[in-house]
C-alpha cells in the first residue's frame, strides 16, 4: 500500500512539474494552436523548434503532437478549439480529412493555416478563413528531377551505355501525397529534359531508413551494376540506401564503382553524405524560411488582420495558398 | 435358463466392466480387467500407483479407447467417446484435482456446459433455484453465488459431488476425495456418500487410504499390473490383507523401525511467531532437537502448512523469534531460508514442487545451481553425477536422469524432489504432506528416507493430515487449532482420538 | 485496525475510479477552465471508437488471448466504408459510377469485413491451436497487405479516400440537441454496443462460457463447453465490433488512408488491462474496459488540455498504465 501511494504522488508531482508555463502569460496576447502531424520527423522539428523560438515572449503556442494518426489530430483539434485559440496551424496528417478540420474551425469561426502538407484547393475555398503554407509538393520532385538530370549529363553515368538511365525508386509511403507527387514528378522531369530512363524497381519504405537499406541491398545483388541511380522521397531512405551500397562496396570513394543516390529534406546526415562524395544532392525544405512564414501569417490571423497584411509574402494562383520555395542541394553553397 | 440368469445379472449389477484390455505402446496398461458395480453400494477400486485404476476409469469416460472388453451400465452395453457423454448419461467422475473455474461461482460450475436458458440467454433465478434444491437434497448450506475461490478445498469437493448429483449420475466415481481434507471434513463426506448410496447409486471409491475404505465401502476390488486381483466384501478384509493383495506380497510392517536418535541439542527454536495477513498462525513455540521427527496434526483450516511457511518466509511474519543452531535468523524470504539451513517440501508438489517439463537433473540441482558453476556457467558434467546421486541414495526409479520429471510416478516426483533438497545440506527439513497421493510401497521408502535423514542429524518437521502416519515415525506431534498451538506431546502419549481432541481446542 | 483494513479494502475496490478522480483533480486545479460539459461531451466521444475497438479485444483477453489485428482491421473496414460512401459529386472518387447508397450497406460491408478476419483469427485459435498472439500478428499483415492493395489501385492510385458523403459525416459525428446542449451520435453508439456486449457477457451462455474458458480451459472442456465454437464466435464478436469501429472511424476522421488504426489495438489492450481485464484470463467486467479506455482518452485530452509536452504524456500514460494496473491486480493478489 505504501509503494501504491508513494507512486501516486510520484507521479501527480510529476503531472504537476510537466505542464509548461501555463497561465503566466499576459491574457492578451495572442494563442495559437498548433498541430504537428508528427512530432519526431526531422523537418517537422527543424520547423518547430525555430516556430518555438520566434514565439517566445510574444505569442502563446499549445503545441500538439499528432502520432501519425488522424484520428488523434482530429481530437485534438477539438480540444484548441474549446480552449479559445486564436488561430489554428494545422500540420495535416492525412490530407483526406482536411474537410472535416476545416468544418470544425468554421463552426468555431477559427481562423485555421495548413502547413506542409497541402489540402485540396476546393478544401481550402470553402471556408474564407483556412490559408496554406507551403511548398508545392511537385516541386521537390522538380527539383530532384533536375539534380538527377544535370548529374547525368554532367558525367558519365550511363554504365551499360545504352543511353537509358536505369533507376530504383525509395517511395514514402503508398498514398501520402507528397510521396506521390515527388515519385512522379522527379521522375517526369528527368523524361522532360530529354533522357530515357527505365525503372528496375520500386518499394514502398514508409520514409525509414532500415526498410530502405534493405531493399536497396535485394536491389544490389539482383541487378549489380545495372542501376545507375537511387531516388528516394527523402533523405532517410536515401541514407540507408547509401548503407546498403556501402557494404556491398560502392560509393566509398571508387569513382568506377559509385551509384547516383539523391534525396529530399537536405537533413545534416545527407549533408554530411554528400560533403564527402557519397551523395550526389537533396532537396532543401527550408525549415527556418517556413518557420517564419508560420508565425507572422499566424498572428496576423489570430489578431484579426488579413493573412498576408504587411508581410512579403504572396498568394499563388490559388489565391489561398503561401508558397516556401525548394532549393537543390548539392554541397555547393 | 440363460436369459433369466442375464435378468437376474443386471439386478445384481448397475455396472459392469469386463475383459477390458488396453495396451499403450510397449505396456499393457490394462489385461483382462474387471469391476462390478452393484446399486446402492460402495466399492473401493484399489492398487499401488500404476496398477491401472486409473486408465481403467478413463476406458469408462471414454478419455482412452478399449482395446476389448465390454462396459454394461443397467444391463446395457456402452461405450462413451467423451466424458460431457458419459456424465449425460448418469456416470461422473469428481476429480482427484479438482477441475473448477475458480473465477465463477458455484453455480456457474455446477451448470456449466448445460445452462438453462432459453435462445442462449441464461436464465438466472432457474440455475440458482436448482442449485438450491440440490444442495439442500445434499444437506450442504454453500451460497450458489460465492465465487469458487473463496470457498474450502472440502467445500469445492462437496460442490463437485452436487454437480455429479445434478446430472442425476447413477455412477459416482470419487478419486482421491479425502485426501485434501481433515477428519472432519471426511465425515462430512462420507454422510453425503451414504446419502447418495441411499438413493440407488453406485460409487466407485479410489483411495489409498485404508482406514477410510474399510469404514465407507461394501466391497472393494484390487487391481495389479493392469490386472484384476480379488474382489471381497469389504467385512471380510482387513488393512493387511488389502496390502498383500495390492503389493502381491506380505509388507509387514507399514512403517520403518525408528532408528533415529533424539540428540538434547536443540538444532531449532521457535518462540512467539505470529504471521502478518490472515489467515495465520499466532503466537507459536516450540523446539526442535537434533534427529527428532516432530509431527504437525490438525484439522484443514489449522494452518498447519502456514506454520511452514511462515518459518521459510513464504508468508509475511509479524513477530517473533526463529533461532537455528543457535543464531537468530529472519527468513524474510525463502531465498534467506534456504540459505539459513532449511528446506521447503511443498505440499501441492505438482503446482509447487515440480518443474514438469523439464527433467531429473534440472530438477535436482534447481535448487543449489551455484555448486555445479564456475564464473556463472553450468558443469553439465557435474550437474548429471549430482541427479546420479540423487538417483541412487533415493532409489528414483527412472530410465535415466534425462527423463521428464513429470512422467514419473508421483513417489519418484516426491524423491527427486526431497533429493533436491538433500544436495543442499540443509539443517531442518520441514515437509508438508510428504506421501499425499503416494502408494503404500513407496510411502515406505519416504518414511524410512525421513528416518534416515534424522539419524544424521537433522531436524525434521511434518505435516501430515493422515494421523497414523504422524504416529507411525514421529517422535513428538504438534497439534494445531485455528493458527495457535494446542499442544506438543511426545508419541507414546498420543492416541488418534486425544489428537481430535487437542485439535477443537481453540474452535 | 479492522476499520483500516475496511478502507483500504474500499480503495481497493474503487482504484480505478480513484486513479481518474485525482486525474480530474489535477487537470481542474492547473486550469479551471477545463470544467465544462463540452469537455466531457468530447472525451466521451472521441473515446467511441476506441471503447469499441476495446470492448472487442477484451473478450479475446478473458479468453487468454490478444489482438494484434485490432487496428489494422478497423483501417481496411475504414478505408471500405470510407471509399463506399464517397460524395457523389468528388470527382476523384474511388467507384466513379457508385449510385449514393443507404447508408446500413457500407456498414454492414465493413462488419462483414471485420467479421472474417475474426473468424480467421479464431480458426486460428481454436482449430490450429495458435496462440492469438501469433495468429492477430499475421492477420494484422495480411489487413495491411489488403488495404494497400485495396486503395492503390487504377486509374486513381494511392490516395487518401476523402470527400465523405455528408449523410455519413452526420451520422457519425452529429449530435442530439437539448436546447444549447449537444450529446453526440457517437456517445450513444458507443452506449448501444456496451449495452449489447454487456448482456452478451453476462446474460448469455455464451458469456459464460467465454468466463469459464478463459478461467480453466480444462473444467470448461469437462464441463461439455465446446471450446472451440464458443471460441470462434468470440473472435467473430470481436471482429464484428472493429468492423463498426472502423467504419465510424472513418466518418469521425473525414478520410481513410492505409495508414488508418495503426497501433489502435495497443491503445485498446491498454485500456482493457487499466480497466481490470486480467491478462490470465476469465476475469473482467464491461463497465471496467468502459472506464479504462475513458481513463486512457482522459489522459490524452487532459494532458493537452494542460498543455504537457508530447515526449512527457508519453511517459505519464506509459506511469499511469502500469500504476492503474498494479493497483488492480492487487485486488486478486492474496496477501500472505
Amino acid at each position: 500500500m505504501k509503494k501504491i501511494i508513494f507512486s501516486v504522488i510520484f507521479i501527480c508531482t510529476l503531472l504537476f512539474a510537466s505542464c509548461g508555463e501555463n497561465g503566466k502569460m499576459d491574457e492578451t496576447v495572442p494563442t495559437l494552436g498548433v498541430c504537428f502531424y508528427k512530432y519526431d520527423d526531422t523537418y517537422i522539428s527543424t520547423v518547430r523548434q525555430a516556430l518555438e523560438k520566434e514565439a517566445e515572449g510574444k505569442v502563446k503556442l499549445l503545441l500538439n503532437d499528432g502520432k501519425g494518426d488522424q484520428g488523434t489530430q482530429n481530437d485534438q483539434i477539438d480540444l484548441l478549439i474549446e480552449k479559445n485559440v486564436d488561430a489554428l496551424l494545422v500540420n495535416i496528417v492525412d490530407i483526406g480529412a482536411a474537410q472535416t478540420i476545416v468544418d470544425k474551425a468554421k463552426s468555431a469561426d477559427v481562423p485555421i493555416i495548413f502547413f506542409n502538407r497541402e489540402p485540396a484547393e476546393e478544401v481550402l475555398k470553402s471556408y474564407s478563413k483556412a490559408r496554406f503554407v507551403g511548398t508545392n509538393a511537385k516541386d521537390a520532385g522538380i527539383i530532384q528531377g533536375q539534380i538527377i538530370a544535370d548529374t547525368w549529363k554532367s558525367d558519365d553515368y550511363d554504365k551499360n551505355n545504352d543511353g537509358i538511365l536505369q533507376y530504383v525508386m525509395l517511395k514514402g509511403e503508398p498514398d501520402n501525397p507528397e510521396a506521390v507527387a515527388r515519385t512522379e514528378w522527379s521522375i517526369k522531369t528527368v523524361n522532360e529534359s530529354g533522357i530515357k530512363t527505365q525503372q528496375l524497381g520500386l518499394q514502398v519504405c514508409n520514409w525509414d531508413t532500415e526498410l530502405a537499406s534493405r531493399a536497396t541491398e535485394a536491389w544490389i545483388s539482383k541487378f549489380g551494376d545495372e542501376i545507375e541511380f537511387v531516388v528516394a522521397n527523402n533523405d532517410g531512405m536515401a541514407q540507408g540506401a547509401i548503407a546498403a551500397l556501402q557494404a556491398a562496396g560502392y560509393n566509398k570513394g571508387d569513382k568506377e564503382k559509385f551509384v547516383s543516390v539523391v534525396g529530399v529534406d537536405a537533413t545534416d546526415a545527407a549533408k554530411d553524405l554528400i560533403s564527402k562524395g557519397y551523395m550526389t544532392g537533396t532537396v532543401l525544405q527550408d525549415g527556418q524560411a517556413m518557420a517564419m512564414a508560420l508565425y507572422t501569417i499566424g498572428v496576423n490571423a489570430a489578431s484579426g488582420f488579413d493573412f498576408i497584411d504587411g508581410t512579403d509574402f504572396e498568394y499563388d494562383t490559388t489565391g489561398v495558398s503561401v508558397r516556401i520555395p525548394y532549393q537543390a542541394y548539392n554541397g555547393e553553397k | 435358463m440363460e436369459k433369466n440368469n442375464k435378468d437376474m445379472d443386471n439386478q445384481k449389477f448397475l455396472l459392469e466392466m469386463k475383459n477390458i484390455s488396453k495396451e499403450f505402446p510397449g505396456v499393457k496398461a490394462l489385461d483382462n480387467a474387471k469391476l462390478q458395480i452393484k446399486k446402492g453400494s460402495v466399492h473401493a477400486l484399489m492398487g499401488e500407483n500404476g496398477a491401472g485404476k486409473s486408465t481403467l476409469m478413463k476406458c469408462l469416460f471414454g478419455v482412452y479407447k478399449k482395446d476389448s472388453g465390454i462396459i454394461k451400465l443397467n444391463g446395457q452395453v456402452i461405450e462413451f467417446n467423451t466424458p460431457k457423454q458419459a456424465l449425460n448419461n448418469g456416470v461422473a467422475m469428481v476429480h482427484q484435482e479438482l477441475n473448477q473455474v475458480s473465477q465463477m461461482t458455484v453455480a456457474d460450475n455446477i451448470w456449466l456446459g448445460r445452462y438453462p436458458n432459453n435462445l442462449g440467454v441464461v436464465s438466472n433465478s432457474e440455475y440458482i433455484e436448482k442449485t438450491l434444491q440440490v444442495f439442500k437434497e445434499l444437506g450442504l448450506d454453500i451460497d450458489p453465488n460465492v465465487k469458487m475461490s473463496k470457498l474450502s478445498v472440502s467445500d469445492r469437493q462437496m460442490v463437485e459431488i452436487a454437480k455429479a448429483v445434478s446430472y442425476d449420475s447413477k455412477i459416482v466415481v470419487l478419486d482421491e476425495p479425502t485426501s485434501s481434507l481433515a477428519s472432519e471434513e471426511v465425515k462430512r463426506l462420507f454422510v453425503i456418500i451414504k446419502k447418495l448410496k441411499d438413493a440407488g447409486c453406485g460409487i466407485i471409491y479410489i483411495s489409498h487410504k485404508m482406514e477410510e475404505i474399510l469404514e465407507i465401502c461394501d466391497e472393494v476390488t484390487v487391481m495389479r499390473d493392469g490386472k484384476w486381483v480379488a474382489t471381497h466384501s469389504a467385512s471380510d478384509l482387513t488393512t493387511d490383507t488389502i496390502i498383500k493383495l495390492m503389493v502381491g506380497r506380505e509388507l509387514t510392517n507399514r512403517y520403518p523401525d525408528k532408528t533415529n536418535k533424539i540428540s538434547q541439542f536443540n538444532v531449532l527454536e521457535v518462540k512467539n511467531l505470529t504471521g502478518k495477513y490472515p489467515p495465520c498462525i499466532n503466537d507459536v513455540n516450540f523446539e526442535l532437537k537434533k534427529g527428532e521427527i516432530l509431527g504437525v496434526s490438525g484439522l484443514v483450516g489449522s494452518r498447519r502448512t502456514e506454520l511452514l511457511e511462515t518459518i521459510f518466509g513464504i508468508a509475511t511474519k509479524s513477530s517473533g523469534e526463529i533461532i537455528i543452531n543457535g543464531k537468530h535468523v529472519y527468513n524474510k524470504t525463502p531465498r534467506e531460508s534456504i540459505i539459513n539451513g532449511f528446506a521447503l517440501l511443498t505440499e501441492e508438489r505438482r503446482k509447487d514442487g515440480i518443474f514438469g517439463g523439464l527433467d531429473i537433473t534440472f530438477n535436482s540441482i534447481i535448487s543449489s545451481l551455484k555448486k555445479y558453476t564456475r564464473f556463472g556457467i553450468i558443469n553439465n558434467k557435474k550437474t548429471i553425477n549430482a541427479a546420479k546421486w540423487v538417483i541412487e541414495k533415493l532409489n528414483v526409479k527412472t530410465p535415466s536422469s534425462t527423463a521428464k520429471i513429470r512422467n514419473l510416478s508421483g513417489g519418484n516426483q516426491q524423491k527427486v524432489i526431497l533429493g533436491r533438497w538433500l544436495l543442499n545440506e540443509p539443517e531442518v527439513f520441514l515437509l508438508d504432506e510428504p506421501t499425499r497421493g503416494i502408494d503404500v510401497g513407496a510411502k515406505f521408502e519416504i518414511y524410512q528416507l525421513i528416518i534416515d535423514l534424522a539419524s544424521k542429524g537433522k531436524g525434521i518437521i511434518v505435516v501430515s493430515s493422515e494421523m497414523p502416519e504422524l504416529l507411525g515415525i514421529c517422535d513428538r506431534i504438534l497439534v494445531m487449532s485455528n493458527g495457535r498451538v494446542a499442544g506438543i506431546e511426545p508419541v507414546t502419549n498420543l492416541s488418534q482420538e486425544k489428537i481430535m481432541e487437542l485439535s477443537a481446542k481453540y474452535i | 485496525m479492522i476499520k483500516n483494513k475496511k478502507l483500504s479494502q474500499i480503495l481497493l475496490d474503487y482504484s480505478l475510479y480513484i486513479v481518474l478522480g485525482i486525474l480530474i483533480l489535477i487537470v481542474i486545479i492547473k486550469d479551471p477552465s477545463f470544467i465544462s460539459l463540452k469537455n466531457i461531451t468530447n472525451i466521451l466521444s472521441q473515446a467511441s471508437t476506441r471503447g469499441i475497438l476495446a470492448l472487442g479485444v477484451a473478450g479475446l483477453i478473458v479468453l487468454q488471448g490478444t489482438d494484434l489485428s485490432a487496428g489494422r482491421i478497423l483501417g481496411l473496414t475504414a478505408i471500405v466504408s470510407a471509399s463506399l460512401l464517397q460524395s457523389t459529386t468528388y470527382a476523384s472518387r474511388m467507384y466513379a459510377n457508385l449510385p449514393q447508397l443507404p447508408i446500413i450497406i457500407p456498414m454492414l460491408v465493413a462488419v462483414i469485413i471485420g467479421g472474417i478476419f475474426g473468424l480467421i483469427n479464431g480458426f486460428g485459435v481454436a482449430k490450429l491451436k495458435l496462440h492469438a498472439f501469433i495468429v492477430t500478428l499475421g492477420t494484422q499483415l495480411i489487413a495491411y497487405g489488403v488495404s494497400c492493395i485495396y486503395i492503390d489501385r487504377p486509374p486513381l492510385g494511392a490516395q487518401p479516400i476523402a470527400n465523405l458523403d455528408d449523410r455519413y459525416v452526420r451520422f457519425v459525428t452529429g449530435s442530439l440537441k437539448f436546447g444549447a446542449f449537444e450529446f453526440p451520435y457517437l456517445i450513444l453508439y458507443l452506449a448501444i454496443v456496451s449495452v449489447i456486449m454487456w448482456f452478451v457477457w453476462n446474460k448469455t451462455v455464451l458469456g459464460r462460457n467465454m468466463f469459464a474458458i478463459g478461467g480453466n480451459p480444462e473444467a470448461a472442456a469437462v464441463s461439455g463447453v465446446k471450446l472451440s465454437t464458443n471460441i470462434i464466435i468470440i473472435f467473430l464478436i470481436s471482429g464484428i465490433l472493429y468492423g463498426l469501429a472502423g467504419f465510424l472511424e472513418a466518418g469521425r476522421v473525414g478520410s481513410a488512408t492505409s495508414n488508418s488504426g495503426i497501433n489502435y489495438e495497443l491503445d485498446a489492450i491498454s485500456a482493457c488491462v487499466v480497466g481490470g481485464v486480467s491478462f490470465s484470463g476469465g476475469v473482467g467486467t464491461i463497465p471496467g474496459v468502459l472506464i479504462g479506455t475513458v481513463i486512457l482518452q482522459f489522459i490524452n485530452y487532459g494532458l493537452n488540455f494542460i498543455g504537457v509536452s508530447p515526449y512527457l504524456q508519453y511517459i505519464i500514460k506509459g506511469l499511469i498504465i502500469i500504476l492503474a494496473v498494479s493497483i488492480d491486480v492487487r485486488k486478486y493478489i492474496e496477501k500472505r
